[in-house]
């Protein structure tokens, strides 16, 4: 508390300062007074005792100024004036005063927006307790091709749950399509099916209500449901009585028993969340990783002690199921780390390049101080003659630096609120509801606390730089020069050291630039194997209780087929599981090719299973290989075909002999029928972040139906006009089936690429700064140190200096500051760009036409940074440039 | 008389402390009592002595208030704060091992 009654004190001192200064006055005239008449009491006389209390006492304004010293108020009066002088000093320079305030403010408020977004989605994805112990956990077969989908099987599932020590709770959930009865119609509806703990383990207390009960996860008992915030307001206007009212869901009545908060939408954003409640049969299943799993971890346990009992845990699973679990191994990764697998490297990439750009505001920025320094040379040392401290004129620089770096600081923040609202609705919402933490990105105190430190390092870096570049003023010379100052060597080092970070930073700035925005124009054209113009897609899912057995998904999605193909202007119409784009993988499945039957379970191959109608391949264009595709023929009755892609047919029968040959879904004593192949097709590229082409195997929607479907067709006019007539002929095949996802396959391409392309465009205004910042600064630094060469060349010129050498000079300089910038930036861009190859997909390390180019582009800014003063200054007068002073 | 002697860098803000920790006391009583404690061997710098004490105030180990004088004058009275009396303690602690440590220099060498 004392430094804060010190403050206060000096503050006080400061505000009151004529009273404190009577008041000093009155304590030593007090003082000599009590001297004097104790003197005058031991005899001497009124004067005489006057007279020696004066002498004895000293001099009375000396001490009353060093009481004023220790009151500490100089120092802040000292700081004041220096405010003063440098508020002042700015004024008499707009032009330079906007232009460093903007280009920081530019510099600060980039890394601010950054910031805003980096702090919200990595640091911040969820607002749960204790985010860090909380894990996902999935069984795989420990050969990740690509990106699986993390699944695990109910069974081991359960026994995770009973028989581990590491975690404090297990909860299982998968989603649910639904849809809502609303006033005779039915609205789809995305929810989620939870194990009774799942709020439990996230550590979720509702909003409104209860949570689930174990009794409700017995079939029968899960007719409950708890509704999101959003939903609640946004279907139910907010509606306070809705707790215990019923709503129906799939035909079925459920009971709504509680609203969890508004902030909650894990594992994405659903409209409500029912108990998940499996069958006896169901929750006996090991073949099938049908769930998602999420746990927390005990308190003290780390990942890897988590991991060792896991693998543990699948030892023993494969031992006393060998015929299931064989090979199968359990993993776990923080619930954190799991979201931005993709795009993190992104994101610090964008943070990294934010970083570059405001150094080279800074070097920029210290180069125009700089300059104006050396036309303050004069004043400097007179200060300095006149008995100012270096610590003294270092306050006066900083205090100068200070303002206007605060004043960047505080444009900055506003910079950042624009950019932040511009960064949140410049991606379509439809994308970004799906990434969590999204919404949380916003101007907190957090990013304002890092705008407001940037400012403050801006400020002192700058300072120093200044107070770096005035040390050493020679007194006597500059006092004695009469012209505008010059420059020493150290100083033109130092500002060719400023020129040399400049250049180098702005190749790798713009290398990195050019390699993203190449990975995004790779990425949008990723997608091969099809033709997406013209094509809608529509998502169609049937509910388990009313459509319970095959005949019934096949009669209605038969109709639905006939009648999409029977709209005028539809050329194809079409089923299949997963489109190409969805975001999502196709489920896998591990298979066994008749005649190689001596394979372990543990080394069965794996394909991605699709399952498609007949007009599939054609609705989507993509190319036939060989055989035939599938025909309306191969139905329930006719044999069981199959269909494999070209990648498949490659890697299993590299001899081109695929056709005819047998296949069977899981191991070789597994139920399958086998399946005949009948045709090979081109291959397909699924999504944008898986980069491995994966084995294929197409399935006739006839002999393998499936109640979640996606369908696909192909018009001669605009598609979305085709919206509605679907949905008349969906309902007339079933009024209460909704429909989900309706978008064209194009605008579904894009959406998916969304994130990637707002960095690419944010790259590339990235790389557009730096590129002019550093030319700016370049051309800045040459024009000035070829303005204080006029003299030396007006003397030159006089002597008989070819212009034509002179000019050879000036641009021999420019180009060798460039040179050796460009030489110290090559390998660090190349560097960089080996490392972002192996984080960024899409991107291919060093590509030498980014890399030349830039090069070229730097030093022909350099060539022209030079050229320009260097012509002006050979075509002066060289009279002129002698009496230049 | 000797000449008196000068008192050590720092030595003075010691004095002070010590001399107020009794009783507030107003700025000539302090340099009195300093002498006549120390039987006329110390003799504060009177000019010195009020920079020593605005010093003092300003770091927050002593506060000073206006009061009445034994003669019926206003005079700036300064006291100990809190924290001043902690600082005097270890301050006194140090003075006295350090006298202690030269003392037994001296004798030894």
């Amino acid at each position: 508390m004392r430094w804060l009654r010190s403050i206060s004190n000096r503050l006080s001192n400061l505000f009151h300062k004529d009273t404190v200064e009577q008041e000093t006055d009155q304590e030593l005239r007090f003082h000599l007074e009590r001297e004097i008449t104790q003197r005058i009491s031991h005899g001497m006389s009124p004067e005489e005792a006057r007279r020696s209390a004066l002498l004895e006492f000293g001099g009375v304004e000396r001490f009353k100024e060093e009481c004023r010293e220790a009151r500490g108020v100089n120092r802040i009066e000292s700081l004041l004036s220096d405010l003063r002088y440098g508020l002042r000093s700015l004024r008499r320079s707009p032009g330079f005063t906007i232009v460093s305030v903007l280009t920081l403010a530019l510099g600060i408020g980039a890394n601010s927006a950054i910031f805003s977004m980096v702090n919200a989605l990595l640091l911040h994805p969820y607002n749960f307790h204790n985010l860090d112990s909380l894990v996902r956990v999935w069984e795989d077969r420990g050969t990740q091709e690509g990106f699986d989908a993390r699944f695990i099987a109910p069974a081991d599932a359960e026994d995770l749950r009973s028989t581990n020590g590491v975690f404090e709770g297990l909860a299982t959930y998968n989603y649910q399509s639904f849809g809502l009865g609303v006033e005779g119609d039915v609205l789809p509806i995305l929810g989620c099916k939870v194990s009774a703990n799942f709020f439990d383990v996230l550590a979720v207390t509702p909003a409104a209500g209860r949570l689930f009960t174990t009794a409700e996860e017995q079939p029968g008992a899960d007719q409950v449901a708890i509704l999101s915030y959003g939903s609640w307001q946004r279907r139910f206007g907010g509606d306070p009585h809705l707790l215990g009212k019923t709503i129906t869901l799939n035909s079925r009545a459920y009971t709504i028993v509680g609203i969890v908060p508004k902030d909650f939408d894990y594992p994405v954003p659903v409209e409500l969340w029912v108990p998940l409640a499996l069958t006896p049969a169901e929750k006996a299943d090991r073949t099938q990783l049908s769930l998602s799993a999420l746990a927390r971890l005990k308190t003290g346990i780390s990942l890897s002690q988590a991991g060792a009992v896991l693998t543990t845990f699948s030892r023993r699973l494969e031992q006393e199921f060998p015929k299931t679990n064989a090979g199968r191994a359990t993993s776990l990764l923080q619930l954190r780390k799991e979201l931005y697998m993709f795009t993190l490297p992104l994101f610090l990439l964008l943070q990294a390049a934010a970083g570059f750009v405001l150094l080279l505001a800074c070097a920029n920025l210290a180069n125009l101080v700089f300059a104006r320094m050396i036309g303050r040379q004069r004043e400097i040392a007179l200060r300095a003659a006149l008995g100012a401290g270096r610590a003294r004129l270092g306050q006066l620089f900083l205090s100068e630096t200070f303002l206007y770096s605060s004043a960047a600081g505080a444009v900055a923040i506003a910079v950042s609120f624009a950019s932040v609202r511009a960064l949140r609705t410049s991606i379509p919402t439809g994308w970004t509801k799906w990434v969590p933490g999204w919404d949380g990105i916003r101007v907190n105190g957090s990013v304002l606390a890092f705008t407001i430190l940037a400012a403050l390092g801006v400020g002192l870096f700058l300072g120093m730089a200044t107070l770096l570049h005035t040390s050493r003023v020679e007194l006597n010379k500059t006092l004695k020069e009469t012209g505008t100052g010059t420059v020493t060597r150290t100083k033109r080092r130092v500002r060719s050291a400023v020129v040399v970070v400049q250049v180098m930073v702005a190749l790798i700035l713009l290398v990195c630039a050019g390699l993203t925005i190449q990975g995004f124009v790779r990425l949008a054209n990723v997608y091969q194997g099809f033709e997406p113009a013209s094509v809608l897609r529509i998502e169609i899912s049937l509910p388990e209780k009313i459509y319970t057995d095959n005949l019934k998904i096949t009669n209605f999605y038969q109709q639905v087929l006939r009648g999409t193909a029977a709209l005028s202007g539809v050329q194809h119409a079409s089923l299949v599981t997963n489109p190409p784009a969805s975001n999502v993988d196709s489920d896998t499945t591990s298979f066994t090719i008749e005649g190689l039957a001596a394979l372990k379970p543990t080394d069965l191959p794996s394909a991605d299973l699709q399952i498609a109608s007949p007009d599939f391949f054609g609705t989507l264009k993509i190319p036939f290989v060989t055989g035939h595709v599938f025909l309306d023929a191969d139905n329930v009755d006719a044999p069981r075909v199959s269909v494999i892609s070209r990648s498949m047919a490659s890697r299993f029968w590299p001899k081109g002999d695929a056709l005819g040959h047998r296949i069977r879904l899981g191991a070789q004593d597994s139920n399958e029928p086998w399946l005949t192949i009948v045709g090979v097709v081109g291959d397909v590229r699924q999504n944008w972040w898986n980069p491995v082409t994966r084995p294929v195997i197409y399935e006739p929607f006839a002999q393998a139906p499936q109640r979640s479907m996606t369908l696909l067709l192909r018009s001669t006019s605009n598609p979305t006009s085709y919206a509605s007539a679907i949905r008349d002929v969906v309902r007339q095949s079933d009024p209460a089936i909704a429909l989900r996802g309706i978008n064209t396959l194009e605008e579904e391409i894009a959406d998916s690429i969304a994130i990637v392309r707002i960095m690419g465009i944010l790259m590339g205004i990235f790389g557009i700064v730096a590129l002019s910042l550093s030319s700016l600064g370049v051309y800045g630094v040459l024009s000035e140190s070829v303005a204080q060469r006029t003299h030396e060349i007006g003397i030159r010129l006089a002597l008989g200096a070819n212009p034509r050498d002179l000019m050879k000079l000036i641009l021999g300089q420019a180009l060798k500051l460039t040179g050796i910038g460009l030489l110290i930036a090559v390998p660090c861009a190349v560097a960089i760009s080996r490392a972002m190859a192996s984080l960024i997909f899409g991107v291919v390390s060093l590509d030498f036409a980014i890399l030349g180019g830039f090069t070229v582009l730097l030093l022909l800014v350099a060539l022209c940074a030079g050229y320009l003063p260097a012509r002006r200054a050979i075509g002066v007068d060289p009279m002129v440039c002698l009496r230049y002073e | 008389m000797s000449k008196p002697t000068d008192l050590v860098q720092g030595t003075l803000d010691l004095l002070i402390l010590k001399t107020i920790a009794l009783e507030p006391m107003h700025g000539w009583a302090i340099a009195q009592r300093i002498r006549q404690v120390s039987k006329d061997v110390l003799q504060v710098n009177q000019g010195a002595l009020y920079p020593a004490l605005h010093r003092l105030e300003q770091q927050g180990w002593i506060t000073a208030e206006w009061g009445e004088s034994e003669n019926n004058r206003r005079a700036k009275y300064y006291s100990l704060t809190k924290s001043g009396k902690k600082y005097l303690q270890s301050e006194q602690a140090n003075w006295e091992r350090l006298s202690a440590a030269i003392g037994l220099v001296l004798k030894t060498a």
